[in-house]
């Protein structure tokens, strides 16, 4: 019954795009997935896309702050893309900022963002 | 009962019979009733035609109230009542002239003998069952509207204030005008995140020229928005601060300092084109 | 005027078909996607409230018809250990179980009505409404 969330690498990158609506299960193996990945490959820098996500609740939202720390502390960044206005406006409304978390609108923007803090 | 339902009905054939006969004159009575009203001017300003027009259809109303069915009357009352709305009459002025209206006919009947000391309080009381529902659905007629047209005008309102504007590629601004409640606050971060979305703003700068009053609640929703703005991938500023709303933003220790703020609309671009590595230059002419 | 369906709460499952359902109903009764996104996460922090303290429950849609508004009533009920401090509970960050303590003050944000019934050692229920502007 569970799917698994694909990982992708390019160069020094992972991307990883959640295309269907998550739940807890497929969140937590997500969270195990990546840093494994992470391990194998020492990418220096993730994107995680949400363009397809329509809802994120305070359980998702502390697996995702909980993966950047996570990776931040295996000495990798990350960035969140595609971020839906009605996802941002609940976030806010449950009070969960994702304070420290880089954001961009889309996967290519989030790519040059990592680009660009990773040269700095 | 049977009796009592004959007698109304011939009362009523008699008031409508009076008015057909007497139109003109009741007409003009009534006019002259209406003029002397010393706190609604709408007569003394309106064209003679045009007041003769209303006036007739006024009277018209009155009587089909007496003649028709109860379903035609009320479309009637529907039409009429929009009509005197947009001529700019008041509430007031209207009930006014339905009493007036059954005033001139009432002192006519008398004067005519068709009223007269026997029958006087059958007529009286079939008067108030002719004026009574008339005034009613009226005042019915008039909130509707009334209630219409502010439900309108809150619509029009939100969609004045909230829309986001392209400047450059990557830039946009959104102007705020007016006072901020919590559902123009909703309204306004909802546009604001699918506009940045739409446009794929880097930078939006929100612009309070125009907002009277920042407050604590205001701050809050701004902040939000801001903070809103930052998940969907964007930057946002806030320009536009007045030297008075500085100073109640620092009074009531609201704390802005994550915000990037600027005073005119103007430094907040050129920051904003700094941030996606642009500026504006002059160009030397040749 | 009412239309209710419920979802029983057993399993991890179940908060995601709570939600769908939500969802369901909030886009039939013609709410836009950010109510919608409001609407499915209350449901889905009320569903895994139940699932996490209480053991099992039940989440109930309701649709609602008011002076000619439409609205949404979310039911979430169950017969666990209750809330003892319902006042503690309703502080942003409070959590006794690690987690950002966001979601029954979040609810509440999210929707325009809410309300909490709880007994210590009987159960809790929660009452969550939206209307349609
Ligand atoms: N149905 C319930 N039965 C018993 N206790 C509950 C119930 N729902 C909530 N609680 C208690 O209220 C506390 C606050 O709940 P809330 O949903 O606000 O935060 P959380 O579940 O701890 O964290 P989050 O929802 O942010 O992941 C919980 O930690 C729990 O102790
Ligand atoms: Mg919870």
């Amino acid at each position: 019954m569970n799917f698994r969330i694909p990982i992708l690498k390019l160069r020094d990158t992972l991307i990883v795009s959640i295309q269907w609506e998550l739940d807890d299960q497929t969140a937590i193996q997500f969270q195990e997935d990546l840093l494994n990945k992470l391990h194998e490959t020492s990418a220096r820098g993730v994107v995680i896309d949400l363009t397809s996500v329509d809802f994120i609740d305070s359980f998702i939202a502390k697996v995702l702050g909980d993966v950047i720390s996570m990776s931040s502390l295996m000495g990798a960044r990350v960035v969140i893309t595609g971020i839906q206005p009605a996802v941002a406006i609940t976030l806010i409304e449950l009070g969960i900022r994702l304070e420290d978390v880089m954001t961009a609108l889309d996967l290519e923007n989030g790519l040059d963002k990592l680009q660009l803090e990773l040269e700095a | 009962m049977e009796i009592q339902g004959g007698l109304r009905q011939k009362m009523n054939k008699q008031m409508a019979g009076y008015i057909q006969e007497n139109n003109t004159e009741i007409i003009t009575k009534w006019q002259e009733l209406m003029k002397n009203e010393k706190n609604d001017r709408s007569f003394q300003v309106m064209p003679t035609d045009l007041m003769n027009q209303t006036s007739k259809e006024f009277a018209d109303l009155m009587l089909s109230n007496l003649l028709e069915s109860h379903q035609a009357y009320e479309t009637r009352l529907n039409d009429f009542a929009e009509k005197v709305v947009r001529l700019g009459w008041s509430m007031t002025f209207v009930t006014k002239a339905i009493d007036h209206f059954s005033e001139v006919v009432f002192e006519g009947m008398e004067d005519a003998g068709l009223i007269t000391q026997e029958n006087f309080r059958g007529f009286f009381k079939e008067f108030n069952n002719w004026i009574i529902p008339i005034r009613d659905s009226t005042v019915a007629a008039y909130s509707k509207t009334w209630e219409r047209t502010v439900s309108l005008q809150k619509i029009a309102l939100q969609e004045l204030s909230a829309s986001l504007i392209p400047v450059f590629e990557k830039v946009s601004v959104m102007p705020l005008v007016g006072t901020i409640d919590t559902e123009r606050a909703r309204l306004i971060m909802e546009n604001l995140l699918e506009g940045v979305v739409k446009h794929r703003a880097e930078v939006v700068l929100l612009d309070i020229t125009g907002v009277p009053v920042v407050d604590t609640m205001v701050a809050h929703h701004i902040i939000q928005a801001a903070d809103a703005v930052r998940l969907v991938g964007a930057k946002c500023m806030l320009v536009g601060i007045r030297p008075e709303i500085a100073q109640t933003i620092v009074t009531l220790g609201i704390n802005l300092n994550e915000f990037t703020t600027t005073s005119t609309l103007q430094r907040g671009v050129e920051q904003a084109l700094a941030w996606t590595n642009r500026k504006i230059v002059e160009v030397d002419e040749q | 005027m009412s239309n209710q369906s419920s979802v029983e709460i057993l399993t991890e499952w179940d908060i995601v078909a709570a939600r769908q359902l939500g969802r369901n109903v909030a886009k039939e009764l013609g709410f836009g996607t950010v109510d919608q996104a409001r609407i499915t996460t209350a449901i889905s922090e009320l569903a895994r409230n139940i699932y996490l303290y209480a053991g099992q429950g039940r989440i109930e849609i309701q649709q609602l018809m008011e002076n000619g508004i439409k609205g949404i009533l979310i039911i979430a009920a169950d017969q666990g250990p209750g809330i003892p401090d319902i006042r503690k509970v309703m502080e942003d960050g409070f959590s006794t179980s690690g987690g950002l303590g966001a979601g029954l003050p979040g609810v509440k944000r999210l929707m325009d009505e809410f309300k909490i019934e709880t007994i210590p050692g009987e159960g809790t229920d929660i009452r969550a409404t939206k209307w349609l502007r």
